[in-house]
């Protein structure tokens, strides 16, 4: 059956989750947050959900809702249960921020506000599990780059579990001493299982299989990508039971953070080694614009693992917290997941459009529906943006993190821009354009025939 | 009209596949080697074997059904069959010469 293979609403989660990623930038901007504010202030808490759920989780969510069909060989669940599941997100998150809002003064109080946003949240992201976990039920078991996104839902289902705890902290609604304890003593495993589990894990997994498939590199599923998946589930493992029981008990978390940190690194560099045999052996010698920003954000990630290291052997880990963060959520995920979502919409875009009159007539190739030279200097700019913000970052001045937030801004705008002239198929040649039977794509959602 | 093998119809055939393009690649399936046998039975009907370059590829619904609809859209074919089969997996080794001085890639 034709169409089967298309995600009706992954360009929705991507339309919602550029915009969210263009206000928290804009709000960085304006000095909204840290390093303005405290890392714990309401006001960094509002721009830093906006990044990760808004922008990052909405990114995956949509990706995966397109790429574990790809992964498993098997269609979707279900093409329909993403949309509740974007909007209970896109409510719940808007839950969260007045929350934020009014313990920041700016809102009245709402008692309820807090443990709507733990329901909403909590029934979106179960839905997304749901249709996902439904899907890989077909495929059990997994293959190999398909087990890292397994492990990366468990993480998500952790950090919102820990993430619903913080809520009901912050309602007041917390009455259980157990409870109470995490909320104070689990936050950097929420960061870690969010972060690290979710949203780097999995990244892992769908790099590995998008990299081979655009760069036209022998897939790899030998000891070495093995061990980066054992070590890195092992990571959060120890992350998420020794660290929970250590906050749960008031006590240290020092001992499992370590114990996860060791066996972190080593699934860094063996994921490491394997990208690099990706790229080193890959047929197709001129790579595109998707796979180059993709290298480059990898190397971001390489530099924040250094600086992480250097941070910690300094003891500087607490003091530089805010920027290592900032590295790892601007120029690692968001730098890789700017770069794939440049490949995926032209991909899916050219799929809607020119997939149904394959063989009936000649049609544009996916890189005429994208002009990559134009694009190339919008993601310069933003990396050079981030690397400027994150040093405004580990020396101390906000003001110039401000003015590099708003560059990171006006290129990702420019990227936005580059997106939608690809969506309505502004760079494709007239000729080729529209041929008959065709669909025009619609910008926010994806035809799908059945 | 005069005798027919169905041999006579393998190069139309492999010509008209021509128009179907891997969209990733931007270049004709026959010439990738997505194409691994064509056949045309005594009721003219032409049964295509062919692969994508990646098993799950989002577009292996279009890419049979335009293979499908080039194969059957030849003069003298009265209907088209095309089956998918991932054995043996497609390398880029399986590329025409053409194919392979497009993407740089060692003749061997």
């Amino acid at each position: 059956m034709q169409g089967t293979t298309l995600s009706r609403w992954t360009l929705s989660y991507f339309a919602v989750a550029v915009v969210f990623l263009l206000a928290a930038q804009a709000l960085m901007a304006l000095g909204v947050g840290y390093p303005s504010a405290a890392l714990r202030a309401p006001q960094t808490l509002i721009v830093v959900h906006c990044v990760t759920v808004g922008w990052l989780s909405l990114l995956m969510c949509g990706a995966l809702f397109q790429f574990v069909p790809v992964l498993l060989a098997r269609p979707i669940y279900s093409n329909m249960l993403p949309l509740p599941a974007l909007i209970l997100i896109v409510a719940g998150l808007g839950a969260l921020i007045a929350g934020f809002l009014q313990l920041a003064g700016a809102l009245p109080w709402m008692p309820h506000c807090f443990i709507a946003a733990g329901i909403l949240l909590g029934s979106g992201f179960a839905v997304v599990l749901w249709t996902l976990g439904r899907t890989f039920a077909r495929a059990w078991p997994p293959n190999l780059p398909a087990q890292f996104v397994v492990v990366g839902l468990c993480a998500i289902a952790v950090t919102v579990t820990f993430g619903i705890v913080f809520a009901l902290g912050y309602g007041g609604y917390l009455h259980s001493a157990l409870l109470a304890k995490l909320r104070v003593h689990a936050l950097p495993l929420h960061v870690i299982a969010g972060l690290g589990g979710w949203l780097t894990f999995t990244a892992f997994g769908v790099s590995h299989r998008l990299l081979a498939m655009f760069m036209l590199s022998p897939e790899l599923d030998g000891p070495t990508t093995r061990w980066t998946l054992y070590l890195g589930t092992l990571a959060l493992a120890i992350v998420v039971g020794a660290g929970t029981v250590a906050a749960a008990t008031a006590g240290g978390l020092e001992i499992a953070l370590s114990l996860a940190g060791l066996a972190g690194l080593a699934c860094l560099a063996l994921y490491g080694s394997d990208v690099v045999q990706l790229y080193r052996r890959r047929v197709r010698r001129v790579i595109e614009l998707n796979s180059r920003m993709a290298a480059v954000a990898l190397a971001h990630l390489a530099a924040a693992v250094l600086l992480i290291i250097a941070c910690a052997a300094l003891g500087g880990i607490a003091r530089f917290s805010g920027a290592l963060v900032f590295l790892v959520c601007f120029g690692w995920l968001t730098g890789l997941g700017l770069a794939k979502l440049y490949k995926i919409v032209a991909f899916v875009t050219w799929l809607e459009c020119y997939g149904p009159v394959l063989g009936k007539t000649p049609t544009p190739r996916v890189q005429d529906l994208v002009v990559e030279p134009r694009a190339a200097r919008w993601f310069w700019l933003y990396f050079a943006a981030v690397d400027f913000a994150t040093l405004c970052l580990f020396t101390g001045t906000p003001l110039m993190f401000r003015a590099a937030a708003a560059f990171m801004t006006i290129a990702t705008l420019g990227i936005a821009v580059e997106l939608v002239r690809t969506r309505r198929l502004v760079n494709v040649k007239e000729a080729l354009r529209l041929p008959s039977g065709a669909h025009a794509p619609r910008l926010l959602l994806t035809f799908v025939a059945h | 009209m005069s005798e027919w093998t169905g041999d006579d119809f393998l190069d139309p055939i492999r010509e008209a596949l021509r128009l179907v393009i891997d969209p990733e690649l931007g270049y004709n399936i026959v010439d990738l080697g997505l194409v691994y046998e064509i056949d045309v039975d005594d009721g003219r009907i032409a049964h295509v074997t062919m692969t994508t370059t990646t098993r799950g590829c989002p577009a292996t619904d279009y890419l049979r059904s335009g293979a499908h609809q080039a194969a059957a859209s030849v003069t003298g074919i009265a209907s088209a069959d095309v089956t998918m089969t991932y054995d043996p997996p497609w390398t880029p080794r399986m590329m025409s010469p053409q194919a392979k001085e497009h993407f740089g890639i060692a003749d061997d």
